[in-house]
């Protein structure tokens, strides 16, 4: 009898999900679906404000990436300003950028997906978490919680707070950085750097322990899609978008992101409250493409930072045909990632003009309508406004980078669950791997959409008339 | 150093109850504020530069504003996601930085959590009770 196996909701990621599996006559893995089950409401309560309130406003749409909304906000604001705003605003957004890419990346590597790739996808699910690890390695989680710990302080020391800060405005910052504050973190950088020289080494250590997860936690090919700067480096806060396909190959390049809308589609399933992006020249869902980390290693020519560019270059060798495919390496990719971070930190706060005071250009409104875009930690973000003559709202569309994976992030799960489910034999460590592709992405559905409570984990066989077969339960 | 750690959403009314308390204990030789929408791993380290370290948390049960000793890791969070409980929190710290302070969970029971600014009547009296709680900590501190 055709049946659907449902895991609700997904763990160790931030907000709420199920994963069906439906099982056909014959007792094998047909199909799967990530669902996102949470509403979000944010582009409709915008309307009918000021625009100069949207970077705080959007700051609180999640806990994890605020910042991300505050800088993309802020560009929008930007644009609606029709202003440059002083270089070393943008030096200093650029920093608390980075401090977030390294915070988020942090959480999602060392917290969230370390305890499968360390305990491993089949050790006990109660051990398998944060705890487990620093029961069986307490440097390396104390090290994962101080690189966080460092990117968060970055953030606290530029924007006064940890979480939300609303200190990107339009036209620049509220307050440049302190000679304190840039010492204190000149002084955190070599502890970083070799922190994640212990992590890089440990993880590509291990890597060949895995080539069943690494070949079916959603290994495809796809577009890739994210910022580069003008020489094809690294580029998390301005630049343009390029497009690579699955062999490497540069689909498009140089697209203006206040343009995005002519080249990214929105579609919408009924299973879902999250948008599905697509890249419009190839329609839906043949146009389906992938943002985050790994998107960026694969489209980037270099680095742009030495230590970086050495790693760099070594993940793109793992490139079957020219693009690195495998899901499973968004997790190298995120350690790339946060070495150049760190990198730039280091190479921002030493500038020696950091400290300057003039951070903000006045202006008032030249514009209705403005698009801000800034690669957040989980790939390329669009806020886009529309503004009546007196800067209200009428308008807000904001594209997430978790949206813009939800077409790959459903073909990942599938992948997984047609490689490890076998539905006869349910075990946890089963499910445990269709999540880990959804893990993989490190999805932000508070971002997303809307996040409240907490659920425990429920796993049921159900047929077609939703009765259900057999059933697991993880409190 | 008595480390006093508010969390909650002051967004959702008697959820950010916490942060309340902070207001009314006010500042205090020997004693340091953290506000938080919730717990995160790195606050581990805050705690473990601390001497003793009290969590303020809004609770839907009914009841007065009380004190709980608290156990480090007294039941680890399974679905590990990214925010962390009060006694998880106190693990991180013991474990990998070493605290070995006195810990305490701060219960402020309230009523109303849904969307809104401001405490219900019932929150802002459990408040100023804990805050006289949090006072005694503070004074008597090691």
């Amino acid at each position: 009898m055709a049946h659907r196996i449902l895991i609700s909701p997904v763990t160790r990621i931030e907000g709420h999900a199920k994963i069906s599996i439906y099982v056909d006559e014959s007792g094998q893995v047909d199909s799967a679906q990530f669902h996102v089950v949470e509403f979000r409401g944010f582009e409709k309560i915008c309307e009918g404000r000021p625009f100069h309130e949207m970077p705080a406003l959007m700051a609180r749409i999640c806990g994890i990436c605020p910042v991300s909304h505050v800088l993309a906000s802020a560009k929008a604001c930007d644009s609606l300003l029709g202003v440059e705003i002083p270089p070393v605003a943008d030096q200093l957004r650029r920093l608390m950028n980075y401090g977030q890419i390294l915070q988020s990346h942090a959480l999602s590597f060392f917290h969230l997906s370390s305890p499968d790739l360390l305990l491993g996808f089949d050790s006990e699910p109660a051990r398998r978490n944060i705890f487990g690890l620093l029961e069986q390695d307490p440097d390396f989680a104390r090290r994962g919680i101080r690189l966080r710990k460092f990117g968060q302080r970055i953030i606290e020391l530029l924007g006064g707070k940890r979480i939300h800060p609303s200190w990107a405005v339009a036209g620049g910052v509220e307050d440049p950085l302190s000679a304190p504050g840039r010492a204190e973190i000149l002084t955190g950088v070599p502890e970083c750097l070799e922190s994640l020289r212990i992590a890089l080494d440990r993880f590509k250590g291990i890597l060949d322990e895995f080539p069943d997860e690494t070949e079916h936690l959603g290994t495809f090919p796809s577009l890739f899609f994210g910022m580069v700067s003008e020489t094809g480096t690294f580029e998390h806060y301005g630049g343009r978008i390029r497009i690579c396909d699955g062999e490497g190959n540069v689909v498009a390049d140089g697209l203006d992101p206040a343009r995005y809308h002519t080249y990214v589609g929105e579609a919408a399933e009924e299973y879902s409250y999250m948008k599905f992006p697509f890249y419009k020249p190839l329609g839906y869902p043949g146009g389906m493409y992938r943002v985050g980390p790994l998107a960026r290693c694969n489209i980037a020519t270099s680095a742009g930072t030495p230590l970086a560019n050495r790693e760099l270059r070594e993940f793109k060798q793992r490139a079957a045909g020219g693009a690195v495919c495998q899901s499973f390496h968004y997790h190298l990719a995120r350690l790339v990632e946060m070495l150049h971070a760190v990198e730039k930190i280091e190479e921002i706060a030493g500038d020696s003009g950091i400290l300057d005071t003039r951070v903000r250009a006045q202006a008032g409104q030249n514009r209705t309508e403005g698009v801000g875009a800034s690669e957040a930690p989980r790939g390329t973000l669009f806020h886009h406004y529309e503004v009546d003559e007196n800067g209200l709202m009428k308008r807000a569309n904001l594209v997430i980078a978790t949206g813009q994976n939800n077409l790959a992030m459903n073909k990942a799960v599938e992948q997984a669950a047609k490689r490890f489910v076998n539905p006869a034999k349910l075990t946890e460590g089963m499910l445990n791997r269709v999540e880990a592709a959804i893990r993989c992405y490190d999805p932000c559905l508070s971002c997303s959409t809307h996040a409240l409570g907490q659920m425990p984990m429920e796993i049921a066989v159900r047929n077609l008339k939703g009765e259900v077969l057999s059933s697991r339960t993880r409190e | 150093m008595t480390l006093l750690i508010a969390i909650g959403n002051t967004l959702r009314r008697d959820d950010g109850a916490a942060h309340r308390v902070l207001e009314l204990v006010g500042p205090a030789p020997g004693m340091r504020a953290v506000n938080c929408h919730q717990l995160t791993p790195e606050v581990a380290e805050d705690v473990a530069g601390a001497d003793q370290v009290v969590f303020i948390d809004a609770d839907l049960r009914p009841g007065e504003a009380r004190l709980e000793v608290l156990e480090a890791g007294a039941g680890w969070n399974a679905l590990g996601g990214h925010a962390l409980r009060p006694w998880e929190v106190l693990a991180l710290a013991v474990k990998l930085f070493g605290f070995g302070g006195k810990a305490w969970l701060c219960h402020v029971p309230g009523v109303d959590f849904e969307e809104g600014e401001g405490l219900s009547s019932t929150a802002e009296r459990n408040a100023l009770a804990a805050a006289d709680l949090l006072r005694d900590i503070v004074r008597a501190r090691p």
